[in-house]
C-alpha cells in the first residue's frame, strides 16, 4: 500500500514533466503555428503505452499519441525499441490526423530496463503537399505530401542522416522544418530525463504502484459522473456542407451514445463512408474526438491519464469518413470532428442539461490568400482563420467572436499587422448581430470581416456548417450560418463558401461573416432588461427584440 | 540636505516602510496597517511611524496599489472608448482566443468598457501613416456628449500617424474643458497591433482619474507636514517616476506592487556578485517567482491583468499559487493540496476567522515551524488548537496521524512549488541548478529550502527584512523613462543613419524629460535597444545597442545580428545568422539616477555563541530538538546546522536537518547543505 502523499507527488511530477515537455517545444521551434498556434502535444507513456502525462496545445489531440508507439511495436515486436532511439511518424491512418501533423517518439530506459515513451505531436508547416501548405482539393492522400510510416530518425543516439536528408528534400521550408524537428527531438529528451529523474527517485515499483493509484483515482471520477446519467441510448446527427470537391453532396455524420451504468459507449459506424474530399480522418482522431467531447462534459478539470476514458468505448467503421482507408485524403480532417464534438453535447443534453451548450459556429473559416506584394515586389501568402459564436448553456449567454473548438488558443491577426505585411485593406471587423441563436439564453454572435483587394491575387475560402448552423437547445433557438460574398452590391456579386485558388482583382471586396452559436431556452423566457440590454450593446437589432422577443424598442 | 530615504510597499493588509539612515548607513523595517478606505492615511501613519520629520527626508518613493485596487474590484471611472469606424469592435472581438480548452462555458476576460459606450468614428490612417479619410470632426462633437467620465481614444495606425487622435482629443477638450481625462492610444502604447493598444488606453482612462486624484492628495499632504522633496513612484518596469510625472502616465504605475522584490533581487544579484538568481516570494495568499539572469530582471515589453493586456514595459513576475492559504482536500482516495485558496478571509483555520479546511500554514503551524504569537510581527496571534484539528480532520480520511498529514501536506505543496519554478525557467531556458534561491516575504524563507533541495539549488538567501524586501528594492532604483517607436525594417532596406537619427532624437527628448523630473546633467543616462525577429516570425526580442550612434558604424548590420541571434539561441535555444531579420521597433530607456544607500556591512561576531532556545519542530515524521534563534543575534561568523528555525519580526527560515547556515557581510543568511551530512 503506497501513502497518500508520495502518490500525490509522482502525481505532480509526471503532470510537471509533461509541461516542461511541453515548455521545451514551444521554447525552440521555429514556426509561429507551433509556438504562437500551439499546434501540438507532448505526452509521457509508460511501458505499457499507458498515458502518465500529458499537455495539449489543441483539445482535438487530446489522448491518441500511445496509437503511434503501440503501431511501431505491433510492426516490429516489442524488441524493437532500443536505448537512444527516435523515431517519426505521419500516417494519416495510424496517426488520425493529416500528414502536416507529425510525431516524434522515443523509448526511455533506466539501466537497461524499458521504463515508458515519450513523444510530441506538432504541425509541420509544409510536408510536400501539390499546393504550399495543404490543398483544399486534395482527393488522395498522394496529393497530401510525404508519407512516414514508423521510421527511425535516431538510432543509438546518431542521427539517421540519410532519413533526414530525404525529409529535407521533402518539404518546401526545409530550413524551419529541420529546426521544428530538432524541436521535438529536444522535447522528447526533456520528458525522457525528466521520467528518468523521476523512476530514479522513488523506484520503479513505487512509480509503478503510485501510477495504479492514480489511474485508479481518475477512473472512480469519471465513473462518478457516468453513474449519473441515466442509463439509456443518446443520439445526435450533423451534417458537414460537403467535402470540399463534391460541392452538392453533404456527408452526415451519426453519434450513438450507449450509457450502461457507469459504461458509456460512443458509436459512429452509421456515418458517411469516406468521401472524394480531403474530409477523411483516421480512427485513432474520430476516437480523440470523441474523447475531448465527453472531457467537455465529464472530466473538463482533470490532467487527462492512463486512469481517462476507462469507462468510455468507440464503434468506429474503417471505410467511413472517421475511419479513412489509404489512400482516402485527409488534409481537412477536423472540420466534421468540430462538429463531431458539438454533437456530443447535444446528444447528452437530455441528461446533463446544466453542463452542455448549444452548438458553436463549428469550424475554423477559412481565408487563404497569395499573390505579389506591388508594395515590397514580394510574394505573400496569408493564412487566417476567422472567429465565431458559441453557444448558450444554461446561466449564461454564449460567448461572441471566439475561435473554433479545433483551433485551441489561435489569435486572429490584427489588422494593422494584416495591412502592413499583405496588400489588402480590412474595411469592416464588427460583431454580427443576430447571428446567435435566440433563446433565454441567447447564443454567441458570430463577425463579419470585410477586404478589399489591394492587388490582383489569388484567395481560397473554407467556411463550413451553412446547412446546419449551430443549434439551440431546450427551445433556444438556431443561430445563422457563415456567409462569403464576393463585391457585395455590385452586379458581380456572389456568394460562395468552398473555392481553392479563386482569382480577385485590384478593388474587390471579400466580405466573410461567421455564424453565431445556438440559444438555450425558451426566447420568451429572457427578461426584457436583457433584451434591452442586447438592443444597447447592438448584439441584436430592435427588430429581431421584437419578433423573436416580444420587446418593444426601448425609451433611450 | 535630509537624512532618510524612505520606501513604503503598499500591500493588502500591511504597509512595509524601510528607511536608509544616511548618516547612521542603518536601515530599519517597519510595518503600519494599510488603510483600504483612504490609502494616505496609511501611507502617512506609517510615515510617522519612522521619521519624526518629514522635512528630514531626502528621498520618498512608494508603490501604489491605488490604480490596481480600482481595476481588481472594477471601481474606475466610466469610459467612453472612441474606436475608427467599422473595425470599433476590435476591443470586445479582443483577438478571439480560447484560454482554456477543455471549457464549454467560456467567457472571455470582461472588457472594461461595455459595448454601448463604444462609437465608431469615421476616419482613417493606412499603414503607411497616410490619411485614407478625414476625421469625422462632427461625430467627435456629437460624442462628447456621451461622456460621463473620462475618454479612450484608439484609431487605426495612431502609432503612425497619430494626427487624428490628437485633433479628437482637442475637440473633446473644447467641448467639456481641460479637467476631463482623455486618454489616446499612441500615448498609452505606441506600438502597432490595434486591441492589445486599445486595452491600453482603456486601462488608463479607466484607473488614471484614480491614481491622479489619489497622488495629487497624498502630494499635497506630504507638502504641508515639510516634505521638501518630491514624492516618487514606482512603475512596472523597475524603475520609479516624480509623482508629477505618473500622473500624466498612470498606467506605468499600475503592476508596481510586487516589482520590488525582482529590483531588490537584482541589486542583491549586484552587491553579492550571484550572476542567476530564482527570487521566492510568499505571502499568506501568494506565491510570486521572479528571475534574475545575468543580473538583469526578466523584464517583457507587454502585460497582462485578468486577461486584459497592456502594452508597456513589465517586469515578470510569475503567480504560480496560493501560497500558505493554499487548502488540502481529499478527491477520490487521493490528497491534494491547492490550487483552491483559503483566501485572508475565511483564511487558514489557525487565524480563527472561521476557517476549518487545513492549510499549508495550518500545517507548518502543527509542525512547530511557525511560532504562534511571532506571527506577521507579532501583529496576529495563531490558533494551535484550530491547525491541529483541521489538519487531524483530514489525516483521518487518509489514516494517517496527525503530524504525519501536516508534513506530507508541507511536502506536497513543496513539490508543487519547485516543479512550477522549473517550468518557468525550462521556458526561459535556464537551468535552476545554476542560480541561487533568494527567500522573501512573510512565508518564503520558511519553504525556501525545501524547494531548493527539490530543485539541485546549492545555496538559499534569506535578505535583511525578508517580509519587507519589497521596498527595500524601492530604494535601490532609478528614474526611468521609456521612449518606444515603431520602426519596420527588413535588414536589406535599413536605412542606417535615419535609425541613428531616430535614437539620438530619442534620447534628446528622454533627457529633456528627466531635467523635468528634476534630475541634474550628470546623474543623467540613456540606453538604447532595438527590437528584432526573423522576418517571418510574430514576436521579437529587444537587442541592447551601445548608444544611439551605433548604427552608424560600418559593421552595425553584422554586429547586432550577431547579438540577436546570441539573444535568440539563449532564449529559444537556437539561432539562424544569415536569415533575414527584420526591425521593428526602437525603444530608449533614460535614467536618472537617484544614488543607492551603501550596503550595510553586517557586524561580526565577537564569539561563536549566539543565544537560542530549543524547541520541538518535526522534520521526516520525527520530533526533533530544533535550534531557534532570533534573527539578530546572529552576526557574520555565526554559524549552525538544522534543524532550526529563525525567528523575526516579519518572517520565519526553517532549516531543515543536513542544512548549514552561516551569515553573510550584508547580513542575509546563507543556507547549503551540510557538507558532513
Amino acid at each position: 500500500m503506497i501513502d497518500p502523499v508520495t502518490v500525490e507527488i509522482i502525481r505532480n511530477a509526471l503532470n510537471a514533466a509533461a509541461d516542461d515537455m511541453n515548455a521545451t517545444l514551444i521554447r525552440s521551434a521555429y514556426t509561429p503555428i507551433i509556438y504562437e498556434c500551439g499546434d501540438c502535444v507532448v505526452a509521457l507513456l509508460d511501458a505499457n503505452h499507458q498515458v502518465l502525462g500529458q499537455s495539449a496545445g489543441l483539445p482535438i489531440f487530446l489522448g491518441n499519441l500511445e496509437t503511434c508507439t503501440l503501431a511501431t511495436e505491433e510492426r516490429f515486436g516489442r524488441e524493437v525499441w532500443q536505448p537512444g532511439d527516435v523515431w517519426i511518424l505521419n500516417d494519416s491512418y495510424l496517426g488520425g490526423t493529416h500528414l502536416n501533423d507529425v510525431t516524434i517518439f522515443g523509448p526511455v530506459f533506466v539501466d537497461g530496463t524499458l521504463v515508458g515513451f515519450t513523444a510530441s505531436r506538432a504541425h509541420w508547416i509544409d510536408v510536400g503537399s501539390k499546393d504550399p501548405g495543404g490543398s483544399m482539393d486534395s482527393i488522395s492522400i498522394f496529393q497530401e505530401g510525404l508519407r512516414l510510416g514508423p521510421q527511425k530518425l535516431v538510432s543509438g543516439g546518431v542521427e539517421e542522416r540519410a532519413v533526414i536528408d530525404t525529409i529535407g528534400t521533402n518539404v518546401r521550408f526545409p530550413y524551419p522544418t529541420t529546426g521544428d524537428m530538432h524541436a521535438m527531438m529536444a522535447c522528447i529528451q526533456m520528458g525522457e530525463r525528466r521520467l528518468q529523474e523521476i523512476v530514479r527517485r522513488f523506484g520503479l515499483d513505487t512509480l509503478e504502484a503510485a501510477r495504479d493509484e492514480i489511474f485508479h483515482q481518475t477512473e472512480l471520477l469519471e465513473r462518478a459522473v457516468i453513474a449519473k446519467i441515466p442509463d439509456g441510448v443518446y443520439t445526435a446527427e450533423g451534417v458537414l456542407d460537403n467535402d470540399g470537391v463534391d460541392l452538392d453532396t453533404p456527408v452526415p455524420i451519426r453519434l450513438r451514445i450507449t450509457v450502461t451504468g457507469e459504461e458509456i459507449d460512443f458509436d459512429v459506424t452509421e456515418s458517411a463512408d469516406q468521401t472524394v474530399g480531403p474530409v477523411n480522418c483516421g480512427v485513432s482522431q474520430a476516437v480523440s474526438a470523441l474523447r475531448v467531447g465527453y472531457k467537455l462534459l465529464v472530466s473538463p478539470d482533470l490532467p487527462g491519464n492512463g486512469g481517462s476514458f476507462r469507462s468510455m468505448t468507440t464503434q468506429v467503421r474503417e471505410g467511413s469518413v472517421l475511419g479513412a482507408r489509404s489512400p482516402a485524403a485527409c488534409q481537412w480532417y477536423f472540420s466534421h470532428l468540430g462538429l463531431l464534438i458539438d454533437m456530443v453535447a447535444r446528444a447528452l443534453a437530455p441528461a446533463l442539461p446544466g453542463q452542455v451548450a448549444g452548438a458553436s459556429h463549428g469550424d475554423s473559416m477559412i481565408i487563404l490568400s497569395s499573390g505579389t506584394d506591388p508594395r515590397v515586389s514580394r510574394d505573400f501568402v496569408s493564412l487566417e482563420a476567422t472567429v465565431g459564436g458559441w453557444g448558450a448553456w444554461n446561466g449564461s449567454d454564449g460567448e461572441s467572436a471566439l475561435i473554433n473548438n479545433v483551433n485551441g488558443s489561435l489569435k486572429d491577426i490584427p489588422i494593422e499587422v494584416h495591412e502592413t505585411r499583405y496588400p489588402w485593406r480590412i474595411t469592416e471587423y464588427r460583431i454580427r448581430p443576430d447571428s446567435g441563436g435566440a433563446g433565454r439564453w441567447r447564443g454567441g454572435n458570430g463577425v463579419i470581416r470585410e477586404y478589399e483587394a489591394q492587388t490582383d491575387m489569388a484567395v481560397s475560402l473554407w467556411f463550413e456548417r451553412s446547412r446546419q448552423p449551430a443549434w439551440g437547445l431546450f427551445g433556444g433557438e438556431d443561430a445563422v450560418g457563415p456567409e462569403v460574398v464576393i463585391n457585395p452590391g455590385r452586379p458581380d456579386e456572389r456568394r460562395i463558401l468552398k473555392i481553392n485558388g479563386m482569382k480577385i482583382k485590384k478593388g474587390d471586396v471579400v466580405r466573410c461573416a461567421t455564424g453565431g452559436g445556438g440559444g438555450y431556452g425558451d426566447p420568451t423566457e429572457r427578461s426584457a432588461d436583457d433584451v434591452r440590454a442586447d438592443v444597447l450593446d447592438r448584439n441584436i437589432t430592435a427588430e429581431t427584440a421584437r419578433s423573436r422577443y416580444g420587446i418593444g424598442s426601448t425609451a433611450s | 540636505m535630509g537624512r532618510y530615504r524612505v520606501a513604503m510597499d503598499i500591500g493588502g493588509t500591511f504597509t512595509d516602510v524601510v528607511t536608509y539612515d544616511q548618516e547612521s548607513g542603518t536601515f530599519a523595517a517597519t510595518k503600519a496597517s494599510t488603510t483600504p478606505g483612504n490609502l494616505s492615511e496609511g501611507v502617512l501613519a506609517g510615515l510617522g511611524a519612522v521619521v519624526d520629520e518629514p522635512a528630514g527626508i531626502d528621498f520618498l518613493v512608494h508603490g501604489t496599489t491605488q490604480g490596481l485596487n480600482a481595476f481588481l474590484e472594477r471601481r474606475g471611472v466610466p469610459v467612453l472608448l472612441l474606436g475608427t469606424a467599422g473595425v470599433e469592435d476590435s476591443y470586445h472581438i479582443a483577438r478571439g482566443p480560447r484560454t482554456r480548452l477543455y471549457d464549454l462555458h467560456y467567457r472571455k476576460p470582461e472588457p472594461l468598457v461595455p459595448r454601448r459606450d463604444v462609437l465608431g468614428i469615421g476616419g482613417r490612417i493606412a499603414a503607411d501613416g497616410t490619411e485614407l479619410v478625414p476625421l469625422d470632426e462632427d461625430a467627435v462633437r456629437s460624442a462628447a456628449r456621451r461622456v460621463e467620465g473620462a475618454v479612450a481614444i484608439a484609431f487605426l495606425f495612431s502609432y503612425k500617424n497619430p494626427a487624428h487622435e490628437l485633433r479628437a482629443r482637442e475637440i473633446l477638450h473644447e467641448e467639456l474643458g481641460d479637467d476631463v481625462t482623455v486618454s489616446v492610444s499612441h500615448e498609452a502604447a505606441k506600438e502597432w497591433r490595434e486591441y492589445e493598444r486599445t486595452s491600453s488606453a482603456v486601462v488608463e482612462a479607466y484607473t488614471g482619474p484614480i491614481v491622479r486624484r489619489y497622488l495629487l492628495d497624498l502630494e499635497g499632504r506630504l507638502a504641508d507636514r515639510g516634505l521638501r522633496v518630491p514624492l516618487h513612484v514606482m512603475q512596472s518596469s523597475g524603475g520609479v517616476l516624480t509623482a508629477e510625472s505618473a500622473r500624466r502616465r498612470p498606467l506605468q504605475t499600475l503592476l508596481s506592487g510586487p516589482v520590488g522584490g525582482a529590483i531588490a533581487c537584482a541589486e542583491l544579484s549586484r552587491q553579492t556578485g550571484r550572476p542567476h538568481l530564482i527570487g521566492v516570494d510568499m505571502g499568506g495568499t501568494s506565491f510570486d517567482v521572479s528571475l534574475i539572469v545575468d543580473g538583469e530582471p526578466d523584464v517583457s515589453a507587454e502585460a497582462q491583468l485578468e486577461g486584459l493586456p497592456m502594452l508597456m514595459s513589465v517586469v515578470n513576475i510569475h503567480t504560480v499559487g496560493a501560497g500558505g492559504g493554499s487548502v488540502a482536500w481529499a478527491e477520490a482516495g487521493g490528497l491534494r493540496v491547492g490550487p483552491r485558496s483559503a483566501g485572508a478571509r475565511p483564511g487558514p483555520a489557525c487565524y480563527g476567522r472561521g476557517g476549518t479546511e487545513p492549510t499549508v500554514t495550518d500545517a507548518n503551524l502543527v509542525l512547530g515551524r511557525i511560532d504562534p504569537e511571532g506571527f506577521a510581527g507579532g501583529q496576529m496571534t495563531l490558533d494551535t488548537e484550530a491547525a491541529s484539528t483541521a489538519v487531524d480532520g483530514l489525516a483521518e480520511v487518509f489514516g494517517m496521524t496527525t503530524t504525519a498529514m501536516a508534513e506530507g501536506i508541507c511536502d506536497v505543496a513543496n513539490s508543487k512549488m519547485a516543479q512550477a519554478i522549473r517550468t518557468i525557467t525550462v521556458s526561459r531556458g535556464i537551468e535552476p541548478r545554476d542560480s541561487a534561491l533568494v527567500a522573501f516575504g512573510g512565508a518564503g524563507p520558511m519553504h525556501a529550502v525545501f524547494l531548493a533541495r527539490e530543485l539541485g539549488i546549492a545555496e538559499t538567501v534569506v535578505p535583511r527584512f525578508p517580509g519587507a524586501f519589497s521596498a527595500w528594492g524601492m530604494l535601490q532604483t532609478r528614474i526611468r523613462q521609456d521612449w518606444t517607436e515603431p520602426y519596420f525594417f527588413l535588414d536589406q532596406d535599413l536605412n542606417t543613419s535615419d535609425m541613428s537619427a531616430r535614437l539620438t532624437r530619442m534620447e534628446a527628448d528622454g533627457l529633456a524629460a528627466l531635467t523635468h523630473e528634476g534630475v541634474s546633467a550628470e546623474q543623467r543616462s540613456a540606453t538604447h535597444a532595438v527590437d528584432i525577429r526573423y522576418a517571418a516570425q510574430e514576436y521579437t526580442l529587444t537587442v541592447p545597442l551601445t548608444s544611439a550612434d551605433e548604427p552608424n558604424d560600418e559593421d552595425f548590420l553584422a554586429n547586432v545580428a550577431q547579438r540577436f541571434a546570441d539573444l535568440h539561441k539563449s532564449r529559444y535555444g537556437h539561432a539562424n545568422l544569415g536569415a533575414p531579420i527584420e526591425f521593428v521597433a526602437l525603444r530608449t530607456a533614460a535614467f536618472g539616477d537617484l544614488g543607492r544607500p551603501e550596503p550595510q556591512k553586517w557586524p561580526a561576531a565577537t564569539s561563536t555563541e549566539f543565544p537560542h532556545a530549543v524547541r520541538e519542530v518535526i522534520f521526516d515524521g520525527e520530533p526533533r530538538q530544533a535550534i531557534v534563534a532570533r534573527r539578530d543575534d546572529l552576526f557574520v561568523g555565526h554559524t549552525f546546522t538544522g534543524p532550526a528555525v529563525v525567528v523575526e519580526d516579519t518572517a520565519t527560515t526553517v532549516v531543515p536537518p543536513g542544512y548549514s547556515v552561516s551569515v553573510d557581510d550584508i547580513g542575509s543568511l546563507v543556507i547549503r547543505k551540510d557538507q558532513n551530512a
